[in-house]
């Protein structure tokens, strides 16, 4: 059997080699390395893939939430929600800017926000919230969107892990990841489930006004050259990354089809099994798996076993945000969010990606199964 | 005859292994911090003689992370150039801390030291310095103004790679130096690319951990950060391309001597000057012209690419009108704007086109 990786990126690229080699001896030939053509027509293609008005690129991830934060000219002091149970980027950019991050625990079975809690954590001076639709999923957006509304709140969704997923709204309405928030941001480090060669990020808004304010401040603020209109950043998707991300986005809903094929192997076989939770699927939202996380007893045990049978796995996230040092001044005693602080030590994210073996798929399993049932 | 301001795909093809360092970097598949990244900052520490290089997203990102790393606050000034590209202020901003302008020198075009001290106040914590077109700034005067003062010196050398002041490397005489990889400087990557340089371990560190989201490894955040990286990709280029950025800067050098001969004595222009204790990178080969606008459209019509850098002096954006700066305040960065020209002066430009170029100026002015 092959060896197995958390992500084989490298076989996803050997499929699709000649287009993607093409593509970047393309633009070594035209030397266009910053805001070549290819940035606009990835842009565009990834527009009409999300239905979506405007797509901003960027540098990465984090960047594009802080370009979203600093478009909306939210100011020092104020505060903007997110869920405890996530990346450090969310919470991070947030800090950067001075704002104030207000934690907010998640739901034990879908990982997102608890959108029960959200209206207990709303003051006079919450201006935004930050959804991310975290392993692939969309957050509980229908009730998050009319709490928000009702606020007057601004809503970023984070989907840098969710890009291709769908929410259904009860009238029936659909609606991809990043598209339902007045800004959507996302990522392309290699590793996402539409990733590239280095690092890169976008935004999504359907508002004109506020993309022209987005693009600016990703641009040192200058509407057109040499015109520095607002304070603004660096942060641009390289030229070589976009003409990457525009062969392997014709691919998207075919990775996600190979993720989702991966997933359903694994929900038969470990549904069941004493100590282990298959991930719940939200009745809402489609899933595109950019991980596959357990909730199981014996954790650390697990992950040994899995380790020494040759299985890679990884914890998101082993610290919860509120114990982080980089936040321990704003001092979070045990329990305040029991439900991130009882999935940091029972979550276990096993090996999914494009280029899953099915003998791979129940060699893990397997193994899986046998440490809980012997 | 076209004169390109720059030539990257002649510069591409004059480096024919690049594309085989490209496609095994791609092999690889390491494109997150791979072995390039630190192979890029030891050889750039040792040609710089420098104890750390933190590398970053790109050369804005750099001075932020040097601010940041420095400790720079919401309610802090820092004291910054005038007449600049706007990341040697906008960072400041970002920090939440405020630009304080200062004028250049009318004959080197950076900070003009005489122009300092008037501006520290209380709240003064550090001063940035711009090697603008390629020219050190007066290094030597500003570090022991910040000596006497207790502020830091921050480096912007995007225009400056190797240039010297009194056989230092502009970059290792401040406590930070913040460096740009955007491809059409001296030393260009494929895409966004930066680095910070310093001979401090407690600054090299913060950087590292800033720039990576607070952490040194996985999962230890012990502060705030940023995502601001060089990709492996962007590594890979520029350790090919800097065996032969010294022969680069040599050119670029041996362009802008031709060009001073062959537009000596034209009344209408100046020409840059070059500084008997400092080296110049020729980053930009910039002439202060009359009826500037009428000559790069002349020019232009001549298929001669040139540039103006910068068309405003910085506080008079929009973006800094509410420091409340009175036009006029700044009367050398002021007439900058209106008078600076940058001609080609990239390495790969023919002697020929320069030639051209110079007859085509000399040309205007006889009109
Ligand atoms: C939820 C979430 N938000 C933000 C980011 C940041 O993206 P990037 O690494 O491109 O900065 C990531 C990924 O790293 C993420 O998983
Ligand atoms: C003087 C100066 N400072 C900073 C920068 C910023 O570099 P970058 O474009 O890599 O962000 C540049 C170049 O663009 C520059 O010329």
């Amino acid at each position: 059997m092959e060896k197995i990786k958390m992500a084989d990126l490298h076989t996803q690229y050997l499929r699709i080699k000649p287009e993607i080699d093409d593509a970047i001896q393309q633009v070594l030939t035209s030397t266009a390395f910053i805001q070549g053509p290819e940035v606009n027509a990835f842009a565009q293609a990834l527009g009409t893939y999300v239905d979506v008005n405007h797509v901003i690129t960027c540098g990465n991830g984090t960047d594009a939430l802080q370009i979203a934060m600093m478009a909306l000219e939210l100011q020092p002091g104020d505060e903007v929600i997110l869920p405890v149970h996530t990346y450090v980027a969310t919470a991070e950019v947030i800090a950067l800017l001075g704002l104030v991050p207000v934690f907010i625990d998640v739901f034990a079975d879908s990982f997102n926000l608890d959108v029960t809690q959200l209206e207990s954590k709303i003051t006079p001076k919450t201006k935004a919230i930050v959804p991310v639709h975290l392993y692939g999923q969309c957050a509980d957006m229908e009730p998050l969107l009319a709490i928000a509304n009702r606020h007057k709140l601004y809503v970023i969704e984070d989907t840098a892990q969710a890009l291709g997923a769908e929410y259904t709204f009860s009238n029936g309405t659909r609606k991809k990841a990043g598209t339902m928030g007045i800004i959507g941001t996302t990522s392309f480090f290699p590793s996402k489930n539409l990733g590239c060669f280095g690092d890169g990020g976008a935004i999504f808004t359907n508002d004109t006004v506020l993309a022209e304010k987005l693009k600016m401040t990703a641009n040192h603020g200058q509407r057109i050259k040499y015109h520095h209109d607002i304070i603004g950043i660096n942060s641009r998707l390289d030229t070589l990354q976009a003409a990457i991300l525009q062969v392997k986005l014709k691919y998207l809903d075919d990775y996600a089809r190979r993720r989702n094929d991966a997933a359903a192997y694994y929900d038969l076989a470990l549904a069941g099994i004493a100590g282990v939770k298959i991930p719940h699927r939200s009745g809402n939202s489609t899933h595109v798996f950019h991980q596959y996380t357990l909730t199981v007893e014996r954790r650390d045990d697990l992950k040994k076993e899995l380790e020494a049978a040759g299985i890679p796995t990884m914890i998101y996230y082993p610290v919860p945000l509120h114990f982080q040092k980089a936040y321990a001044r704003k001092s979070f005693g045990e329990g305040s969010f029991p439900v991130t602080e009882s999935l940091s030590k029972t979550v276990i994210s096993i090996p999914i990606h494009t280029e899953m073996k099915p003998e791979q798929l129940a060699f893990i399993s397997e193994t899986i199964k046998t440490f809980y049932t012997t | 005859m076209e004169v390109l301001f720059n030539d990257l795909k002649k510069l591409h093809q004059s480096i024919p292994e690049l594309n085989e360092v490209i496609q095994r970097t791609v092999s690889d598949f390491n494109f997150i911090r791979g072995k390039q990244v630190t192979q890029f900052e030891e050889s750039f520490k040792a040609v710089l003689g420098v104890n750390h290089c933190v590398t970053t997203g790109n050369g804005t990102d750099a001075l932020f992370i040097a601010l940041r790393s420095l400790g720079i606050n919401p309610g802090d000034e820092v004291i910054t150039p005038a007449f600049s590209w706007i990341s040697s202020s906008e960072t400041i901003s970002l920090c939440g801390a405020k630009p304080v302008f200062a004028d250049v020198d009318s004959q080197t075009y950076t900070l003009d030291p005489d122009r300092i001290e008037e501006k520290i106040t209380d709240r003064t914590k550090a001063i940035v310095a711009v090697h603008l077109y390629g020219q050190a700034a007066h290094l030597e005067i500003l570090k022991k103004i910040c000596d006497k003062h207790h502020l830091f010196l921050i480096e912007d050398c995007a225009q400056g790679h190797l240039t010297l002041e009194y056989g230092k490397y502009a970059g290792t005489v401040g406590e930070i130096g913040a460096f740009s990889f955007y491809p059409t400087k001296n030393l260009g990557a494929y895409g966004d690319a930066g680095c910070i340089v310093t001979n401090s371990d407690t600054l090299a560190e913060k950087a590292r951990r800033f720039a990576n989201h607070g952490a040194l490894l996985k999962d230890d955040h012990l502060v705030e950060g940023m995502n601001s990286r060089m990709d492996t990709l962007q590594a890979a280029v520029l350790l090919a391309k800097l065996p032969h950025l010294k022969r680069w800067n040599e050119m670029r050098n041996l362009n802008a001597q031709l060009y001073d001969q062959l537009l000596d004595g034209i009344a209408e222009i100046i020409l840059p000057l070059q500084r008997p204790d400092a080296s110049h990178t020729f980053h930009l080969y910039v002439i202060r012209a009359q009826q500037r606008d009428e000559l790069k459209r002349w020019l232009a019509n001549y298929g001669i690419q040139t540039l103006v850098h910068y068309p405003q002096a910085l506080p008079d954006l929009p973006a800094y009108h509410y420091l409340g700066h009175d036009k006029g305040a700044f009367p050398v960065a002021g007439m900058l704007a209106k008078e600076v020209l940058s001609l080609p002066v990239h390495p790969l430009l023919h002697l020929d086109a320069i030639q051209y170029v110079a007859d085509r100026i000399r040309g205007f002015y006889k009109k």
